[in-house]
C-alpha cells in the first residue's frame, strides 16, 4: 500500500476521478478547479462550473465531496463554488482540450 | 497543513448533496410530465397514420381540431411545462418556487387534455368547455408557479424577458380558446329554472360572451387563438431558452445582447398586431407578421454568431435535431408571408398551405426542437437519479452513454425525411401519401421510444461500476503537465 501526502499534487489526482457527464472530461483538465486549501485533515475546493445555472451544479459539488471524503486522510471537505473570474476554455489543459474536441 | 493519505480504493461514506445548491426540482416532477407527452405523441402520430386524410383536406373540422390539441396540450404542452419546470430554475439560475403547485397542475393538465381531446373528437362544445376549464386551472398554477419562480431571478435577462412574455401569452391562449368553446354553446338554460341566483348570473354572462364571440370571423378567431399559442408560448419559448441551452452545449457565449434583445421584443410586438389583425381580418396583418419575421431574423443571426463563436467543434444529434428544427423557421417564415397577404384568395392551394403552415410549425419547428432537447433533458433526469450521488465515488456513465447513438442518428434522418414527404404529401392533398410519409415519423418516434426505453432502464439498473486505479502521482506528472488554471490560494 502507498503512502502519500495529502497535498494539492494529491488533491488534484483525486479530482481527476470527478468527470462532468454531459462534456465527458474530468474537472480538473477541463479547468474548474481555481484552487485547493488543505488545513490538517479538512480540504477545501474553490471551483467553477462551465456555465453558472450549470445543471450539473450539485452533482459536481457533490462528487468533489465525495472524491475527497475517500481519501482517509480527509476528514472534512468543503466546495466553494465562484463565478468570479468566469470559466472560459482557454482554462483547459492540453489533455482537456483534446478530450472534447475543442478548437483551438 | 498536511496529513498522510493513502491511495487506497476508498472507503466510501455515505454520500450526502445537503448543502448544495439545488436549483432544479425534484426528478420524478419533470420526469412524469415527459413520459405523458410521449404518450401523446404516439397516440397523435398513430391517429394520423390510421386517419391521413385529416391531414389531406381543410383544417377546419372535429377530427383535426381534437388531434391538434392532442399534439398541441397532450405532446407539446406538457413536455414544455415539464422542461419549464426542470430548465427555468437552472437557466435562471433560482429555486421553482413550489413543486406541490406543479404535482398538481400535472393532475389538471392531464384530466383538462385529455377530456377535451375526447370532447373534441365527439364534438361536444359543452363538455370541451368543461375540460377547458379543468386545462385552465392547472395553467393557472403554471403560470403563478413560473412567475413567483421568476420574481426570485438574481439578474433579470433576455432569458427570463422570454419566460415571462410566454406566460401572459400563455394566459391568453387558452382564455381565447375556452371563450371560443363558450362561444359555440348554446345556453338554454339561462331562460330556464336555473335563470335566478348566481348560477343565472353566470349562465347569463357565458350567454353574452358567446354573443360578443360570434361577432367575429370563426376560423380568423381560431387562426388568432393558435399564433398565440405556437408563435407566443412555444417559438416564444425555444427563442429563450436556446439563448442559453445553446451556448451551454457548444461552449460559447451569447455574442450581442442587443440582437438577442431584439429578437424578443419583436416578437412580442409582432405577435399583438398579428393576433388583433387575424382576428380582425385586417390587412395589417401583412406588416406584423414582417415584425415577427424580423424578430426572428434577429434570433437566427445570433444563434448563427453564438455557433461560429462555439468552442466544441463536434455538435451532438440532439443539438443537430434542435438547430435543424430552428433552421425551419425560415421556409415557415416565407409561408407566413404568403400566407399573410391582403386579400390572398382561399383556394385549394390557399387551404393546403395553410395545412403545411400548421404542419411544419407543430412538428417541424416545435417538436423536432423538443425531440433534441429531450435528448438532453431525458438522460439528464435519469442520470441524476441514478448516478448523481456515485460521482466520484464510482465510475458512473456518461450522458451520451445512457442511449444509443446510432439510432438517434437514425431517427434524425426518418423524422427529417418524414417532414419532407408529409409536407409533399399535404400540398398534393394525397391522403395515401400521407399514410405513407406518417409512417416515416412513426419509425422515427419507434427510435425516440427505443432509446427512452434504454435511458429509463437505467433507473431499474444503474451501471455503476468500481473507479478505475488511480494512477500514481509520478506518472500523472510526467505524462501531462497540466497547468493549475487560476491559482487563487483559497
Amino acid at each position: 500500500m502507498q503512502t502519500m501526502q495529502l497535498d494539492e499534487p494529491l488533491v488534484l489526482e483525486t479530482l481527476r476521478q470527478v468527470v462532468d457527464p454531459e462534456i465527458h472530461c474530468n474537472i480538473v483538465d477541463l479547468g474548474l478547479i481555481y484552487g485547493t486549501r488543505i488545513e490538517g485533515r479538512k480540504v477545501t475546493v474553490k471551483m467553477t462550473l462551465t456555465t453558472p445555472g450549470c445543471p450539473m451544479h450539485e452533482s459536481i459539488a457533490g462528487g468533489v465531496k465525495n472524491a475527497l471524503r475517500s481519501l482517509e486522510a480527509v476528514e472534512e471537505a468543503e466546495v466553494e463554488v465562484v463565478w468570479d473570474p468566469p470559466w472560459n476554455p482557454s482554462m483547459m489543459t492540453d489533455y482537456g482540450r483534446a478530450r472534447i474536441g475543442l478548437r483551438s | 497543513m498536511s496529513a498522510a493519505a493513502r491511495t487506497t480504493a476508498p472507503h466510501h461514506k455515505a454520500p450526502s448533496l445537503a448543502g448544495f445548491s439545488p436549483h432544479a426540482p425534484s426528478v420524478t416532477l419533470p420526469l412524469r410530465f415527459m413520459v405523458a407527452g410521449m404518450l401523446a405523441l404516439f397516440v397523435g402520430v398513430s391517429l394520423l397514420v390510421l386517419r391521413p386524410a385529416m391531414l389531406a383536406t381543410y383544417h377546419y373540422n372535429q377530427y383535426v381540431i381534437a388531434a391538434t390539441h392532442l399534439f398541441v396540450l397532450g405532446w407539446i404542452c406538457t413536455i414544455v411545462m415539464g422542461a419549464m419546470y426542470q430548465l427555468v430554475p437552472v437557466a435562471l439560475e433560482t429555486k421553482l418556487y413550489s413543486e406541490k403547485l406543479a404535482a398538481w397542475q400535472f393532475a389538471f393538465h392531464l384530466v383538462g387534455f385529455t377530456g377535451m381531446v375526447w370532447m373534441f373528437w365527439t364534438w361536444n362544445m359543452k363538455q370541451v368547455g368543461h375540460f377547458g376549464s379543468v386545462l385552465l386551472v392547472g395553467v393557472g398554477l403554471f403560470v403563478y408557479n413560473i412567475a413567483r419562480t421568476l420574481l426570485r431571478v438574481p439578474r433579470w435577462n433576455v432569458i427570463a424577458t422570454a419566460v415571462a412574455s410566454a406566460l401572459v401569452w400563455l394566459s391568453l391562449a387558452v382564455s381565447v380558446g375556452l371563450t371560443l368553446a363558450v362561444g359555440k354553446c348554446s345556453y338554454e338554460a339561462a331562460s330556464g329554472p336555473a335563470s335566478g341566483g348566481p348560477l343565472g348570473v353566470f349562465l347569463h354572462g357565458l350567454k353574452a360572451i358567446a354573443a360578443f364571440t360570434a361577432r367575429f370571423d370563426q376560423i380568423g378567431a381560431m387562426h388568432a387563438h393558435a399564433h398565440l399559442g405556437v408563435v407566443g408560448v412555444f417559438i416564444m419559448l425555444i427563442v429563450g431558452i436556446s439563448y442559453k441551452l445553446v451556448p451551454m452545449f457548444t461552449l460559447s457565449d451569447i455574442q450581442s445582447s442587443r440582437r438577442a434583445r431584439a429578437s424578443v421584443t419583436l416578437l412580442n410586438a409582432g405577435l399583438l398586431g398579428v393576433f388583433v389583425a387575424i382576428l380582425l381580418r385586417h390587412p395589417l396583418k401583412f406588416a406584423f407578421a414582417l415584425l415577427v419575421v424580423a424578430g426572428l431574423a434577429c434570433y437566427g443571426l445570433e444563434i448563427v454568431a453564438i455557433l461560429r463563436a462555439r468552442k466544441r467543434r463536434s455538435l451532438d444529434w440532439g443539438l443537430k435535431s434542435f438547430l435543424t428544427a430552428i433552421s425551419l423557421l425560415a421556409p415557415l417564415s416565407i409561408l407566413a408571408l404568403v400566407l399573410s397577404w391582403p386579400g390572398l384568395p382561399l383556394t385549394t392551394l390557399t387551404g393546403r398551405l395553410e395545412n403545411v403552415y400548421g404542419f411544419l410549425g407543430l412538428a417541424g419547428v416545435v417538436s423536432f426542437a423538443i425531440m433534441g432537447m429531450f435528448y438532453k433533458i431525458i438522460p439528464f433526469l435519469v442520470w441524476y437519479g441514478s448516478y448523481s450521488t456515485q460521482i466520484g465515488l464510482r465510475k458512473v456513465p456518461s450522458l451520451a452513454d445512457l442511449y444509443s447513438p446510432g439510432l438517434q442518428a437514425a431517427g434524425y434522418w426518418a423524422y427529417l425525411a418524414g417532414l419532407a414527404a408529409t409536407t409533399i404529401a399535404i400540398l398534393l392533398g394525397n391522403a395515401a401519401a400521407v399514410t405513407g410519409a406518417c409512417v416515416l415519423l412513426a419509425l422515427s418516434l419507434a427510435t425516440l421510444a427505443l432509446n427512452v426505453a434504454k435511458i429509463l432502464s437505467h433507473l431499474v439498473r444503474p451501471r455503476i461500476e468500481p473507479l478505475a486505479p488511480r494512477p500514481t502521482l509520478a506518472d500523472n506528472l510526467s505524462a501531462q503537465p497540466r497547468p493549475h488554471p487560476v491559482p487563487q490560494g483559497t
